[in-house]
């Protein structure tokens, strides 16, 4: 007999998340996604000056706060054919890098590794043998036996205190949990490290946007002034500053981050054959070095790989009206022209249409419409975006140094490259992009203090600025690549105001519910095949659904066949 | 064009030092959601307000971790937040929150809920003192960007209390 599993979490990011599985002998035979809670930032906008979008974009998720704000400007100066000068691509190059820092080593402490990482087993661990692991796989100066016997110590108050959620609510002893408790005491120790670290890295914003969260961003530039002996402005010592925070990044991503990846994944090689799920990775492409309009120039290359084909890479263009189309088959929406269409965002709609049950239900009526996202295809394909999709997409593309990361991290794990396609292997490219990142933001900081002794401080140009300079229609498309995946904002401006705003965010490619095909999307496809060994704490689907970084905090209620409650577990909560 | 930044840690501008017991003033909210950012609305008009020197105000929005540093970096603050307690719409109340538990669970539109950032200053160091000042409302309102009017009545009463919390 099979097990409906309904996982519920309480995701505060792009709304609710909800995941139905069925559950036969032990593994996943299908599964469903669902966002159950409504967005509605398409609608605030209509009407609005296109020069403002991205101040309500970016209150749409409080994670990657940065990301909606660049993909909005990015929309209107594609619409309106704007340059932004070489400073202003760095520094947005900048607090793009500060972002992925933070956000991917919070992922993988904070919402993500205590899927892999058993705190309770951390207090039985012998803290010097902690110690000589630790000072075996880097040169981090924390990891003397005293200061993991000290460790130790604190752990085991906050566990006895039993007012800390993250001690309490989890599956620790579960079988699934496969380190020895050495290393869980180092993952504990690195879960708070980083925890003080990611307070740090989020200044570049302070410092380039005026404020965070939610920092400050323009069209036509960055609302900062560069003058080295002004106090007011980006200065010598703010600049200064933000040097001393990359370095520190990259030495946190060298020493402790990536090497607890390496330590961590050899225990979980099972995992690099569960989770696949679609064989189709997109990716925009960002970080330019020279300019936005030079695609071929971006550090994260732009392209898809289909069908896991990684001698090939087809072009992406998002401005194509046969390129990115989303249906609402399974959504709560309606479009003017009927089921079964799919429109181009230039052409989206954006028309409740809920159908579902009355909450609170037991099960969502899977068969119709069962979801708050519509369902994106790119080209009629179901796509993965994300670190694995860009890692991919750069390694198949013949980029230096994506490939050497990769092959670097392979070696390692002494792992084919067929392991990338896998719940393990998203979360080891997550790794990979972020120690690329941290090497990449140097290279910026070092070509903007290079384009400022050279004399320029350029960082807007008011070409376009005002209306009157625009024409009475023009449609854009802002791209971008946020630390979730391929993310785009498509703006329709006609008479100077917004006339449609699409978004397609990286949840809505992964979470997205099927299509009118019956082509599962990213989450479904993955977690089929899932072990699940203990039906009421279902780790490993969080295991699979955390990889994507949904970041969400989880409670999983679990329902029998006819739909009454079996029983319900809290699941790894966000801390 | 020049921006007045107020960058945290060293990367302040060479000012005079910031009074020692500086208190933060945070409002925290999604402004998309009508009433659930009551907290940044109220943020807004303490903005237009004067204020003592050692008070500093600062809009949390769904600033999720990203709010972490100011939490930890304050030992006194006050935040101001929305609640679904039952409470009619534009109640407001006051609280001393001594731990995570003291926190109203997140309202839901909130990206990582206070507690869980509680939780996380607790594991790095000793709480700050914290006042709590709560407005109650009803419902969260999709595409909403103004407040409904007994939660937007509120909000004199919520400057009111800051004013005599800050001394």
């Amino acid at each position: 007999m099979s097990t409906r599993i309904v996982v519920d979490p309480i995701t505060r990011i792009e709304g609710h998340l909800r995941i139905e599985a069925e559950v036969k002998d032990g593994r996943i035979t299908d599964a469903w996604s669902a966002g159950t809670m409504v967005r509605g930032i398409e609608t605030i906008l209509k009407g609005r000056d296109p020069r403002d979008a991205w101040a309500f974009t970016e209150r749409v998720c409080g994670v990657c706060t940065t990301v909606h704000a660049l993909a909005s400007v990015r929309s209107v100066e594609d619409a309106l054919g704007v340059a932004v000068p070489p400073n202003a691509e760095l520094i947005r190059n900048l607090m793009f890098c500060a972002q992925y820092l933070q956000d991917h080593v919070v992922h993988f402490y904070h919402l993500h590794a205590l899927d892999w990482v058993d705190v309770v087993s951390s207090l039985k661990a012998d803290p010097a043998e902690a110690s000589r692991i630790a000072q075996s796989i880097s040169n981090w100066p924390k990891s003397s036996p005293q200061y993991f016997h000290d460790l130790q110590k604190r752990l085991t108050a906050f566990v006895e205190s039993g007012q800390l959620g993250i001690f309490a609510n989890a599956y620790w002893g579960h079988p699934a949990y496969k380190l020895p408790p050495e290393v869980n005491l180092i993952g504990v120790a690195h879960y708070l490290e980083a925890l003080e670290w990611q307070k740090e890295i989020v200044k570049v914003h302070t410092i380039f946007g005026g404020k965070n969260p939610h920092p400050n961003y323009l069209v036509g530039g960055v609302p900062c002034a560069l003058n080295i002996d002004e106090a007011n402005a980006i200065n010598a010592e703010r600049l200064a500053y933000v040097g001393r925070l990359f370095e520190e990044a990259a030495r946190f991503v060298e020493q402790v981050y990536l090497p607890d990846l390496l330590a961590i994944a050899p225990f979980y090689l099972d995992w690099a054959e569960i989770g696949g799920g679609v064989s189709n990775y997109l990716c925009y492409g960002d970080l330019p070095t020279n300019g936005f309009a030079d695609v071929a120039r971006f550090k994260f290359p732009r392209g898809a790989v289909l069908d896991r084909d990684l001698s090939k890479v087809h072009p992406v263009d998002p401005h194509d009206p046969d390129g990115v189309r989303e249906s609402i088959d399974h959504s709560w929406y309606s479009y003017n022209g009927g089921e079964g269409k799919a429109l181009h965002p230039w052409d989206g709609e954006t028309k409740f249409n809920y159908t579902g049950p009355k909450p609170p239900y037991d099960n969502l009526n899977v068969g119709g419409k069962y979801s708050w996202l519509k369902t994106p295809r790119w080209k009629g394909h179901a796509m993965e975006v994300g670190p694995l999709a860009r890692m991919l997409v750069g390694y198949a593309s013949g980029n230096q140094e994506i490939k050497d990361a990769v092959t670097e991290t392979l070696a390692a794990l002494k792992a084919p490259a067929a392991v990338l396609f896998s719940t393990l292997g998203r979360t080891a490219a997550r790794g990979i992009e972020t120690r690329l990142i941290a090497r990449w933001a140097t290279e910026f900081y070092s070509q903007l203090l290079a384009n400022i002794r050279n004399g320029d401080s350029r960082t807007f140009t008011k070409e376009k600025w005002e209306p009157a300079t625009w024409p009475a229609q023009a449609r854009g498309v802002g791209a971008s690549e946020a630390p979730r995946g391929a993310l785009a904002h498509w703006i329709v401006i006609k008479d100077q105001k917004i006339e449609n705003y699409q978004l397609v965010v990286p949840s809505t490619w992964n979470a997205s519910p099927r299509d009118g095909q019956g082509q599962r999307s990213p989450y479904e496809a993955a977690l089929i095949g899932t072990p699940v060994h203990d039906p009421t704490q279902p780790l490993e689907i969080l295991r699979t659904v955390h990889s994507f970084d949904p970041c969400l905090a989880c409670a999983v209620h679990l329902y029998d066949d006819r739909g009454g409650r079996l029983g319900a577990a809290s699941t790894a909560p966000v801390l | 064009m020049v921006v007045s930044l107020h960058p945290g840690g060293q990367a302040a501008p060479a000012a005079p030092a910031p009074p020692p017991a500086e208190v933060l003033v945070l409002g925290v909210g999604n402004l998309l959601v009508g009433d659930e950012g009551v907290g940044v609305h109220a943020f807004r008009v303490l903005e237009r307000e004067t204020w003592p020197p050692h008070v500093r105000l600062v809009d949390g929005g769904t600033g999720g971790f990203h709010l972490l540093d100011l939490l930890c970096s304050h030992a006194r603050i006050i935040l101001i937040d929305a609640t679904r307690d039952g409470a009619p719409p534009g109640t407001v109340a006051q609280f001393r929150a001594r731990v995570a538990a003291d926190f109203p669970p997140a309202l839901g539109a909130h990206d990582i809920g206070l507690r869980d950032l509680i939780t996380a200053a607790a594991l790095l160091g000793p709480l700050p003192e914290i006042d709590v000042i709560t407005v109650s409302i009803a419902e969260l309102k999709p595409m909403t960007l103004e407040l409904s009017a007994p939660v937007a009545a509120a909000l004199p009463e919520v400057s009111r209390r800051v004013r005599t919390l800050v001394g």
